[in-house]
């Protein structure tokens, strides 16, 4: 299988190991994988923030970037679902750009989705004892489908397993600018998430978006956690945790 | 109702430090999301009926006027006295027309979002009659000078003691703190009102075409009574509440009752035809409609049309993180929540609401459970859109974005400027690894969490620099 | 031009339709009226009578069941001795009939006027989905009954029991053609949760509903 990783734009500039690990699965399946040299950004910052135009503009750029593969393949279900549930809508006052992004969202993935339904990962390199919880982002969950994938995965980690959350779909806060914007809002939700996860007692949270991730780590932090690791799902399926 | 959403940053800070608040919405979120849940589960194919009701929903936005005029056509027939009016100022001055008309003094009322709009008690008591709010949530609210916080459970905010407290104040009788004995004393009060009324208004669930009905959905009792002891009756309805056939409103009410409250039926479903009959012994004498516009025409040919299928549920609200957690009077008009991001702005003047359509995740909890599909978080980017379109945004906002599309759009320049961030912010994360402050427009972060530093090189660089060894690595 | 013009003007307008309605319109939408089609409905793999007696329950009435309508007054007699209620009260004009004096009640045929604390009624028929009443105004079938007492007795007669509004709706357009002034569907007794989401039984309208139902 041909696949071309959109690595996101959080990762590339707060987490470049995500993508590192997205690619070690991605290889280990046995896909060639391709990585865009030039890729930046999906617009969702724009297009959530109803600049339509600045959105339009990187849609066009992925859409040309990843023309030529024939998966494309993202660490996150919020980017992947900008490309999937919206780079149509997007761009629809363009016949001819909007055709090629339906292509595009008819090839494009999130991973732990990739990896279980398209690739049916068998095995993963990861280890891990100890238990983990798992945090549903928004848009995985509700735009691309992203349920039970992640914990099938996560089940074939050695050693690790999984205590689920009182409310694991709730969101966390973080909601692109609404974070900066409506901060303690934000925070507030983002600290009911954090209660959720340290009342199951897992060692770390697992997820699979970095908004999510940052939002929910500040906030550990914040209270006074050192302790509750928090992971994307990637890392801990390819069995490259961060440094401590 | 007065406008105050221009306020929604001020006074939604204040909520979530009000602690008696926190409780409320605590309380209610527990059960009210609990319970729906527990409710839909009766249901074997809820989204089979989801999509059809979203249908015919949009049948009636399709062709409400034909629908429009059936109704009307049926409810004359039935002997009902049907009024048109256009803007919220002329329901109340047509139903002060028809109190004055009917020598009427004092009104008993049914709830009524659509009475809210207009500030119709504020209109009837300026014109010297008395009304009195019979729904207890209602009547809590009216008896404290407050606005509804929620369209199904407007006094959701309000603790027991509150209410033992308002109680005591404004009935003269002894603070009772059990909220069985507190209801029951509003029962007590209230029902010698119901019996010499001279006029009940209520508001309508939904109006039905095929027979020229008016419907209500309650558990009180209270509905019942506004529409059947005083001896004129008026309801006033949206022209977007109206329904083909009764199937399609038996079938719709399998969903309302369930995302408001969890009930698989709520206690008393009223269909109302016309006044009463010769032959019968009870009933008003005359029952008049009000078919009201009131800016509903302008939502149905815009972009917003979708928001027009709601039900007045609540399910979107009781479902959303930022609901729960401020409750409804931080949206400062009579529709808070998701619905009510949409609906205000679009009723008052996206101007006058700056906040609420960006106060909201997107997370689309709402989206899943509206009983009829409305597209929530697309109809709220709409909204972001449109202040976009109209120079709304602050101009720093504005600036940083484009600048943001600007740099995203030329890899190089990208590239350059995250590698600076990405070694800038490792640094000032310290040995900590985080950021206590982040730079000017990221206050509201920083106000409530770290922001975790970058790792100080960037996927791309780091990617560019990759030995390449064996399959897949490309740069 | 009257608001009603205006308004029904902007509808269409807002529907991008600039002419008035054409006569095929109108037609679609009253075929579609008239031939009232019933939407998806859930699974009802229940019987209907121990589904009705069963979701009374669950609605918070208590429910009875008697063999014949001549033993309505002793059922009543019974039920309200048992709870410490009145023995005197109103009814609907079809129990006039019955022997109360023999079980030592008092009912009087006639309208509740507020001061009446029992109410007795029939029903037109009763909906097993939700054990539901319902119930239509009527010259005999007074509307303030089954509202304005404290305790509401509901007839019901095993034969009107039916599966689903929808059933009801069909009955009443055979049998009757038009509404009347009010149909009511009443599911319990009264009940609100404003205060606290805290649920309290008896607001406005009857504390307690206790059902009937009669084999014959």
């Amino acid at each position: 299988m041909k696949v071309g990783l959109f690595v996101t734009c959080l990762v590339d500039l707060m987490r470049p190991n995500i993508g590192f690990c997205a690619l070690r699965l991605l290889e280990s399946a046995g896909c060639e994988v391709v990585v865009p040299a030039d890729q930046t950004c999906c617009g969702q910052p724009g297009y959530n923030s109803g600049d339509r135009k600045a959105a339009q503009a990187l849609a066009r750029k992925v859409i040309e970037e990843f023309d030529a593969c024939e998966y494309v393949v993202v660490p996150s279900g919020s980017c992947s679902g900008m490309i999937r549930a919206h780079y149509p809508e997007l761009l629809a006052e363009f016949p001819d750009l909007r055709a090629k992004a339906e292509a595009l969202a008819g090839k494009t993935y999130e991973l732990t989705d990739f990896l279980q339904n398209m690739v049916r990962l068998d095995r993963v390199p990861g280890k891990f004892s100890g238990t983990v919880t798992y945090h549903d982002s928004c848009s995985g969950l509700r735009e691309m489908g992203v349920k039970s994938q992640p914990r099938a995965l996560l089940a074939k980690v050695a050693g690790l397993s999984v205590r689920e959350m009182q409310q694991p779909e709730q969101c966390c806060g973080f909601g692109g600018t609404f974070a900066v914007k409506y901060g303690d809002i934000s925070s507030r939700i983002a600290d009911l998430k954090c209660e959720d996860v340290l009342s199951t007692g897992a060692d770390a949270l697992v997820l699979g978006d970095l908004g999510c991730m940052l939002n929910i780590e500040g906030r550990l932090r914040r209270r006074g956690d050192n302790n509750t690791r928090v992971l994307h799902v990637a890392e801990v399926l390819a069995g490259e945790l961060p440094q401590d | 109702m007065q406008i105050t959403s221009q306020d929604f940053k001020r006074v939604s800070s204040l909520k979530l430090t009000d602690p008696q608040l926190q409780k409320a919405m605590g309380n209610a979120k527990g059960k009210l999301v609990v319970t729906r849940a527990r409710s839909i589960l009766e249901l074997d194919n809820f989204e089979d009926i989801r999509e059809a009701a979203a249908r015919i929903r949009d049948f009636g936005l399709q062709h409400m006027d034909v629908l429009l005029e059936e109704w009307e056509r049926n409810a004359t027939a039935a002997g009902t006295i049907v009024h048109w009016v256009e803007s919220p100022q002329d329901v109340n001055a047509k139903v002060i027309e028809i109190a004055r008309n009917h020598g009427v003094r004092k009104i008993i009322k049914s709830k009524s979002m659509l009475g809210e709009e207009t500030n119709l008690n504020h209109a009837l008591e300026d014109a010297g009659l008395d009304v009195r709010e019979t729904d207890l949530g209602e009547y809590i609210i009216q008896q404290s000078g407050e606005t509804p916080s929620h369209i199904i459970a407007p006094a959701v905010h309000k603790s027991k003691e509150d209410v033992a407290d308002l109680f005591a104040e404004k009935h003269g009788r002894r603070r009772l703190t059990d909220i069985a004995a507190l209801t029951h004393e509003a029962r007590e009060i209230l029902r010698p009102h119901f019996l010499d009324a001279d006029m009940g208004i209520s508001g309508a669930n939904f109006i039905v075409a095929e027979t020229g009905s008016t419907m209500i959905v309650t558990n009180e009792g209270n509905g019942r009574m506004t529409t059947t002891m005083p001896r004129v009756h008026v309801a006033i309805t949206g022209i977007e509440k109206i329904i083909p056939t009764l199937e399609d409103v038996s079938m719709i009410l399998r969903l309302l009752t369930r995302s408001a409250t969890g009930q698989s039926i709520s206690n008393y479903l009223s269909f109302t035809t016309g006044p009463k009959r010769d032959a019968d012994k009870d009933g008003p004498g005359e029952f008049h409609v009000i078919i009201v516009d009131a800016g509903r025409t302008r939502i149905l040919g815009s972009e917003m049309r979708e928001a027009l299928r709601c039900i007045r549920c609540g399910a979107c609200m009781n479902h959303c993180p930022v609901y729960q957690n401020i409750g409804g009077h931080a949206y400062g008009w009579v529709y808070p929540g998701p619905i009510g991001s949409i609906l205000t702005p679009s009723f008052i003047g996206l101007e006058n609401a700056i906040d609420l359509p960006n106060a909201a995740t997107l997370c689309n909890q709402c989206g899943v459970v509206c009983p009829v599909k409305i597209p929530l978080p697309d109809l709220m980017r709409k909204l972001r859109e449109k202040q976009v379109e109209r120079g709304l945004r602050p101009w720093t906002e504005r600036l940083g974005l484009r600048l943001w599309a600007w740099a995203a759009t030329r890899p190089a320049i990208y590239s350059l400027l995250t590698r600076i961030g990405a070694r800038i912010g490792k640094i000032a994360g310290g040995s900590d690894g985080v950021l206590h402050k982040l730079p000017p427009g990221g206050a509201g972060w920083t106000s409530g969490r770290d922001f975790p530093a970058p790792k100080g090189k960037t996927f791309r660089e780091l990617y560019a620099r990759r030995p390449v060894a064996g399959k897949g690595a490309k740069s | 031009m009257s608001a009603r013009e205006n308004i029904l003007k902007r509808i269409r307008a807002a529907n991008g339709k600039t002419a008035p309605a054409s006569v095929q319109e109108r037609e679609a939408v009253v075929a579609r009226l008239r031939a009232h089609a019933r939407g998806p409905l859930p699974s009802m793999n229940w019987d209907p009578l121990p589904r009705f007696k069963e979701r009374c329950i669950v609605m918070m009435s208590t429910v009875d069941q008697i063999g014949s309508r001549a033993q309505l007054p002793q059922a009543i007699a019974s039920y309200l001795r048992e709870n410490s209620l009145p023995a005197r009260g109103v009814c609907w004009p079809e129990f006039a009939d019955l022997d109360w004096s023999a079980a030592g009640l008092e009912f009087q045929s006639r309208p509740s006027n507020g001061d009446d604390k029992v109410g007795v009624t029939g029903t037109y028929c009763a909906i097993a989905e939700n054990g539901t009443l319902m119930l239509l105004s009527g010259e005999n079938t007074h509307a303030t009954t089954s509202l304005l007492p404290e305790t509401h007795i509901a007839v019901v007669p095993a034969s009107r029991v039916v599966r689903a509004m929808e059933d009801g709706w069909d009955l009443l357009r055979r049998e009757h053609g038009d509404l009347p002034r009010q149909v009511n569907f009443v599911s319990g007794p009264s009940r609100t949760a404003d205060i606290e989401m805290t649920l309290v039984m008896g607001v406005h309208g009857p504390y307690r509903v206790h059902v009937i139902v009669v084999d014959a």
